[in-house]
């Protein structure tokens, strides 16, 4: 690595910075602005309570002074406070459960998606126009353009009534399948469909024609030279998919109860649990930052002609 | 390729043999019988008892704490509270001030769930705890019965560790069910002094039939059966798996696989197919509760360039209110929109509350010999309250006999809360007033920023509820006081605080309260007041129907219907039984 990446990473990370604490400050006021707040509820506590939490978390501060000491907390302590709304546990605890299961489950469908959507994707290209390549267009073509809560609803009412094998709620043995598969489906389509143009437009490359004309074995066009060209644009989509895929996952989360972050989020929200809010939504901010900065780097480490800077 | 499509196939085929029918199938397979797996809803906010207001948080403490009293079932099957830790329920005696003493005396052998006894100082304590405005709990004026309460200074003492004395202001009817609620079960200094003591099951020390084997956040919480417990030989079913979902779906296909064997909640749009399904399953429960629409009492709804003032003006709009009211046909919305077998409300006060010689206390009827209520509610009496509606209206309003319309009411905005039930509601309650010529347009928020809304009045008409917290009318009507912060109506805030427009006799009921044009704050706000200071059953009643008629005839109130509360239990769940205000008991279950 010279130092022109090194300098190009760093200038990265600092802004990276800055958009997290720009996150951060846009979030804080944002929410205290909203109306209602974490201590409303259908029966209304007394007036002399709800001053007394207020007190107790600070929420009676003027909400320019809460915003430094809440800063000052994450900054020097990397303390996130405690949960308004789940009284007893801290922010960091409520994260860390549903993180937890969110990464597991974002992780083994963000690489199945791209394991079997490259491959998917190379026979497709490899086969153009036969029968295999209809099939797989097809398929990916539905899964791309069916929605997330459609596909979970599907698999459910097949495998976990119909056929009843396995279980519709994420806790229970085998509980992770479904969800995995319906997270993972969508981008396993994408990526397929992103895999086969891409591989077509480098076979088409003056560069393949050469290596055929120098009678270079079919095989060792595919993996020596095509594929590796073909997957630049895979890399760029997977950065931002598999932040996506973390947070993104609530339909899913919700459709399989699964206690995953994405449900913690939303009823942060709709409970006004600032500390909560704020918490998740910086660990969301840090975790789609980073990926779209892991998947600049490798752009480089394919495709050697990508300067960065 | 022929040989793939093969394998698959091959494979689909294999798929489909072993698999075959969902519940009945897995039944057979003999699935354990000391487990039984429910779920409520999602993760409660907290299952500390002093802090825990929900149902089905009331439902978990109700299986891992023991009050001095309990719901349970007699020989008969009927719902009763019987004394738990506590030797006897014993009655009050009354101190010469009108305030009344009990002397509880504690069961031998109380334990707690990491083996220490159980004393009465431990009662004493939580009670302080949870009234206290320091801890802010939701349910903290659970204990307002008590003397002191209004000084953060309970009146309960353990006078030794097996004796509690209590004092209350006055003599409560709902005392023992008071005993039996979440928010007076025990709990003990050292162990809540980590305030995260409820959130873990390492940390988690209870008194109760059971005690948590694990908890995994927001997704399921064990109970595991206490051997510790005092009366262990009566609970039968071992292990109890609460898992944590909010999403009625999800509840629905884990019921029908025979995951889960009871579902606290269903989907709204499921309701007609499973009644005809599972009719054996489907249970529809009364449940304590109102679902009402409430007007905002400053709201203007004279037309244009009408000359009314004060006390004039708030009788004329009490009268539209009232009849606008009446236009409504509750059984449409429960048979077609709501569809869970709840009841056309012509009342308030919820059914289910009792008067002291045990009739509904909504039945006690002040306008007609023909029905219960404030309306007649009945589907044949649809046009009679119609035509009664027009005619009413025709003296304030222009009415175009052509169109069969009035031509100058305002336009009205109904709010609720984002939600696909409301919103058929609304759109129900919209047409009916279109109907005779009264734009009304929806608007909805999401829930919290509706409750805010609501609450500071910053709305024209907006749907409300309200479920009973403890089996006694004065839930219903404190509410309405004007410093009570459910007061949704405004009752005695803005415009209609100066308005004197409210009378109140009470010297018939030996009181020397005699109010002629009052306003709010000086009728109501006293009359309940004395109800709540009142020792003589029939008196207090007598009052407080008197309050009922008051609200009621502001027309402020449009009741809808009465809450039920859904569910699906497995058939082969024996034993079990839910309370009145929807907890749901699970200890004295077994599995066919």
């Amino acid at each position: 690595m010279n130092t022109k990446t090194l300098f190009y990473i760093l200038k990265r990370l600092l802004l990276a910075i800055v958009t997290v604490w720009v996150v951060i400050t846009v979030t804080f006021f944002v929410t205290r602005a909203v109306p209602g707040g974490p201590f409303m509820s259908e029966k209304a506590l007394t007036a002399e309570a709800q001053a007394a939490l207020e007190a107790k978390y600070g929420l009676d501060k003027p909400v320019g002074e809460q915003y430094v000491t809440y800063l000052k907390d994450i900054v020097t302590e990397f303390d996130f406070g405690p949960s308004l709304k789940q009284r007893g546990r801290t922010v960091t605890e409520v994260i860390m459960d549903g993180m937890g299961v969110s990464i597991k489950l974002g992780l083994i469908a963000a690489f199945s998606a791209l394991a079997i959507g490259i491959v998917l994707g190379s026979i497709a290209a490899l086969r153009r126009n036969k029968f295999i390549d209809k099939v797989i267009m097809v398929i990916t073509t539905a899964f791309v353009s069916m929605p997330s809560f459609i596909m979970g609803s599907l698999l459910l009412v097949i495998f976990a009534i119909k056929l009843a094998i396995l279980p519709a709620n994420g806790e229970a043995d085998g509980g992770l399948f479904l969800p995995v598969v319906t997270l993972a489906l969508y981008p396993m389509a994408y990526i397929t469909r992103l895999t086969r143009s891409s591989m077509l437009d480098v076979l088409g490359q003056d560069y393949i024609r050469t290596a055929k004309a120098k009678g270079v074995s079919g095989l060792k066009i595919i993996f020596g030279h095509a594929l590796k060209n073909s997957l630049i644009p895979v890399i760029t989509y997977f950065g931002p998919m598999l932040a996506y895929i973390v947070t993104g996952s609530l339909v899913v989360e919700k459709i399989f109860a699964v206690p995953g972050i994405g449900r913690a989020f939303v009823n942060s929200i709709t409970g006004r649990d600032y500390p909560l809010i704020m918490g998740t939504t910086i660990v969301l901010a840090v975790l789609i930052v980073i990926m779209n900065l892991v998947s600049d780097i490798l752009y480089k480490v394919v495709d050697p002609r990508i300067t960065l800077e | 390729m022929k040989k793939i499509i093969a394998l698959v196939l091959a494979s689909v085929m294999i798929l489909s043999l072993v698999a075959c029918g969902g519940k009945d199938n897995k039944k057979e397979e003999g699935k354990a019988k000391d487990v039984l797996a429910v779920c409520l809803a999602s993760e409660p906010d907290t299952i500390d008892p002093a802090l825990n207001s929900a149902v089905d948080g009331a439902t978990m403490l109700a299986h891992l704490f023991q009050g001095l009293a309990k719901w349970t079932q007699d020989d008969k099957g009927n719902l009763v509270v019987v004394a738990d830790a506590a030797e006897e329920l014993v009655e009050g005696v009354e101190n010469a001030d009108g305030t009344v003493t009990y002397t509880y005396k504690l069961r031998d052998g109380l334990k707690w769930s990491d083996g220490k006894a159980v004393t009465a100082k431990d009662y004493e304590f939580a009670w302080k705890r949870a009234a206290s405005t320091a801890l802010g709990a939701d349910y903290g004026y659970m204990f307002e019965v008590v003397d002191g309460y209004a000084d953060d200074a309970l009146n309960v003492t353990a006078t030794d560790d097996k004796t509690l004395v209590v004092t209350l202001s006055n003599a409560v009817s709902y005392w023992n069910e008071l005993l039996a609620f979440p928010t007076y079960f025990p709990v003990r200094e050292d162990v809540v002094k980590d305030e995260g003591w409820a959130t873990e099951a390492e940390t988690y020390v209870c008194n109760g039939p059971y005690k948590i084997a694990s908890w995994k956040h927001n997704s399921v919480i064990t109970l595991e059966k206490n051997a510790d417990y005092v009366d262990a030989d009566s609970v039968t079913m071992k292990t109890l798996k609460f898992y944590l979902s909010d999403d009625a779906n999800n509840m629905l296909t884990n019921f029908k696989n025979g995951d889960w064997l009871l579902i606290d909640d269903v989907p709204t749009n499921e309701i007609a197919t499973l009644k005809k399904d599972y009719a054996d399953e489907f249970v529809v429960a009364g449940q304590i509760g109102t679902y009402y629409v409430s007007w905002n009492i400053n709201e203007e709804v004279l037309p244009e360039g009408s000359t009314l003032t004060g006390a004039e003006k708030l009788a004329a709009e009490s009268e539209i209110r009232n009849a606008i009211s009446l236009i409504f046909d509750r059984n449409y919305i429960v048979e077609k929109i709501a569809q869970g077998g709840q009841v056309p409300a012509s009342s308030f006060v919820a059914m289910g509350m009792t008067n002291p010689d045990g009739s509904e206390f909504y039945k006690k009827n002040p306008i007609s010999d023909d029905y219960f209520g404030y309306y007649n509610v009945a589907s044949e009496a649809i046009e009679a309250n119609y035509n009664s509606a027009i005619d009413t209206l025709k003296k304030y309003y222009t009415y175009d006999e052509a169109s069969k319309k009035f031509t100058n009411i305002p336009s009205m905005t109904y709010l609720y809360n984002t939600n696909e039930a409301h919103q058929a509601i609304g759109e129900y309650l919209q047409s009916a007033m279109a109907g005779i010529g009264i734009t009304v347009e929806l608007q909805n928020q999401e829930w919290n920023t509706f409750l805010n809304t609501r609450k500071e009045g910053n709305y024209n008409i907006a749907r409300n509820g309200w479920v009973a917290d403890y089996k006694d009318p004065i839930c219903f009507l404190d509410m309405w006081v004007t410093v009570s912060g459910n007061n949704d109506v405004q009752y005695g805030k803005g415009a209609h605080a100066a308005i004197k427009a409210y009378d109140l006799d009470l010297t018939k009921l030996g009181y020397d309260v005699k109010v002629e044009d009052g306003t709010w704050a000086e009728t109501y706000d006293v009359l309940i007041s004395k109800i709540k200071s009142c020792t003589d059953a029939e008196k207090r009643y007598e009052m407080m129907h008197i309050a009922e008629d008051m609200l009621m005839s502001t027309g402020c109130i449009t009741p809808l219907y009465f809450y039920t509360d859904l569910y699906m239990i497995d058939d082969s769940v024996e034993g079990f039984f839910s309370n009145p205000l929807g907890y749901k008991y699970f200890m004295n279950c077994t599995i066919k």
